[in-house]
């Protein structure tokens, strides 16, 4: 582990968020960890985008969500990096994966031509995404692993401080499952950099995940992944019924099954 | 201003030698329509892109009640018909981000609300039907010259515009909660569109009427997107299916002797119907 292990890049104190008089969250603490992965679990409906949606300030919430940042990181407000589950768009909307890298790298709009050095960003991210083909494919043509990786490829460009990913797994092929395995190397790489996963996906979370936050509505435990990812817990998640265990697959992985629904 | 309007009138008679061009006022319909329908156009790119087609509509319709409160209040009513406009378009963009609604009931009801309130009005007062025709159907043959001034700094405001933030309107309009994470500051960037939408659509109501206004702002970029792969395309393709249709509109409502708004619109739809074959086409091979 590095120097930077207990380094926080974020602290999140009694994060209570409410909506139509529903308490969606209740008085969430957590951490994130500089060069970790730490990720989100919880059944659906449990708040998972939520918190994500408020460490971006993108819903009202109460309590506190302090970005920490040592002078070693740089100056000025930590950049925040999301990438969502997938992006609503016509299969028909006239916008090339390259016009979308352009909307947030160059100030000239897009009508009057991408700039050389945003196409050479682009084209740079996306070759180290394996997707270095797609610059010039329709952004709603691209199948959902494709679209995943150019997602991919974009956060990588901006090297933001805090990566918050959502469901990425869901719907990735393998190339798309060694790309991630290459984030999470870059992730220990550089210190600056922590990554909040959202994941419905155990398998992902036991084998790439440092620290786990398991969520329903409040904070159900969190912690390293092998400590807070016990049937007790997983339990007091999912309902009783659910399960962890080991299939006959040739990985090996643990999958997440509700018996109680067959 | 007198000397630019004079020097574009005798430049169009040399590069329009024709029949149609010959009266002034064949030469200011002309000229809005080459001043409205592109610019029209150009912001229905991002419009189309935000799926604001309805919302278009509403502000389309919105002019009933701003012409008849001009009438009842003694001011022009372009004055009022833009001005309502773009307090209609702030309320359904602020009232839309703060309810559970979907966008498209709260346009409904908003759509509804000003129609019913602008026909209310104009059947208290007896005569103002005539004035509403000209609203109703557009009338570019009757277009002013201190009008087309109008027309041409609208022009330039939506260049300057669209030059400044149409890689960020663009952005929200592919997802909103990313492009905040990217810096685009969403609540005053989307009432800053929904007012140039207003004002380009009252504007444009002055030459195809409230019943087509849409259609400058839809079509065109329907158009656009049977043939455009990219942004940069789907905008200019947009902007030339708008001037052309404007062109062979107005030319054809000359010697047809039909009505110019619906004659520009009937030719953006032809382009439209041409788009798609081309495409269609293009697929099976």
């Amino acid at each position: 582990m590095t120097i930077s292990e207990h380094l926080h890049t974020l602290e999140i104190r009694g994060l209570t968020v409410r909506k139509g008089g529903v308490e969606i969250l209740s008085g969430i603490d957590a951490d994130l960890r500089c060069g970790e992965v730490t990720a989100l679990v919880g059944p659906n409906g449990a708040g998972k985008t939520t918190l994500l949606l408020a460490i971006l300030g993108q819903v009202p919430y109460t309590g506190e969500i302090r970005f920490c940042r040592a002078a070693e990181h740089g100056e000025g407000a930590p950049r925040i990096g999301y990438v969502p589950q997938s992006l609503p768009l016509d299969a028909d909307a006239p916008i090339t994966v390259l016009d979308f890298f352009a909307l947030s790298a160059q100030r000239r709009p897009v009508f009057l031509g991408v700039s050389r050095r945003t196409r050479e960003a682009a084209c740079e991210s996306l070759e180290r995404a394996g997707v270095g083909h797609l610059l010039r494919s329709p952004l709603g043509r691209l199948s959902g692993g494709e679209l995943q990786r150019v997602l991919f490829a974009l956060a990588l460009r901006d090297a933001p401080d805090i990566l918050l990913l959502d469901e990425p797994v869901s719907g990735v092929d393998v190339a798309g499952e060694e790309l991630f395995c290459d984030f999470l190397s870059k992730v220990q790489r550089d210190s600056r950099f922590s990554l909040l996963l959202v994941s419905h996906d155990l398998s992902v979370v036991t084998r790439h995940a440092d620290q786990v936050i398991c969520l329903n509505r409040r904070l159900v435990c969190s912690g390293a992944t092998t400590e807070v990812l016990t049937p007790g817990n997983l339990a007091a998640m999912y309902g009783a019924d659910a399960h962890l265990f080991r299939h006959a697959h040739a990985d090996g992985h643990g999958h997440l099954h509700d018996e109680g629904g067959r | 201003m007198d000397t630019i309007l004079s020097g574009v009138v005798s430049l169009m008679d040399r590069l329009l030698p024709f029949a149609f061009a010959e009266p002034a006022f064949m030469k200011r319909a002309l000229l809005a329509l080459l001043l409205t329908a592109p610019t029209a156009a150009a912001l229905g790119v991002p419009l189309v892109q935000h799926r604001m087609a309805f919302f278009s509509d509403a502000i389309g319709h919105s002019a009933f009640t701003g012409v008849a409160l001009g009438v009842l209040l003694g001011v022009s009513p372009s004055w009022t018909m833009a001005a309502f406009g773009a307090v209609v378009a702030v309320v359904i963009t602020l009232v839309k981000g703060r309810t559970g609604l979907s966008s498209d009931t709260v346009i409904g009801v908003f759509f509804s609300t000003v129609v019913a309130l602008g026909i209310a009005i104009i059947s208290r007062e007896k005569g103002l039907t005539r004035n509403l025709q000209a609203f109703l159907y557009g009338d570019p043959l009757a277009v002013a010259d201190v009008e087309l001034l109008w027309m041409a700094g609208l022009f330039l405001l939506v260049s300057a515009y669209l030059a400044f933030l149409y890689n960020r309107i663009l952005l929200l309009g592919i997802h909103e909660g990313f492009a905040r994470t990217k810096g685009v500051r969403t609540p005053a960037l989307e009432i800053s569109f929904a007012l140039v939408v207003a004002l380009v659509v009252t504007a444009a109501i002055r030459t195809v009427g409230i019943l087509l206004v849409t259609a400058l702002l839809v079509i065109p970029p329907a158009a656009a997107r049977n043939v455009a792969r990219g942004a940069a395309s789907a905008l200019w393709v947009s902007v030339g299916v708008a001037t052309l249709s404007g062109f062979a509109g107005i030319v054809a409502s000359w010697y047809l002797d039909t009505a110019t708004g619906a004659t520009v619109v009937l030719a953006a739809a032809t382009c439209f119907a041409a788009t798609a074959l081309y495409r269609a086409t293009r697929r099976r091979e």
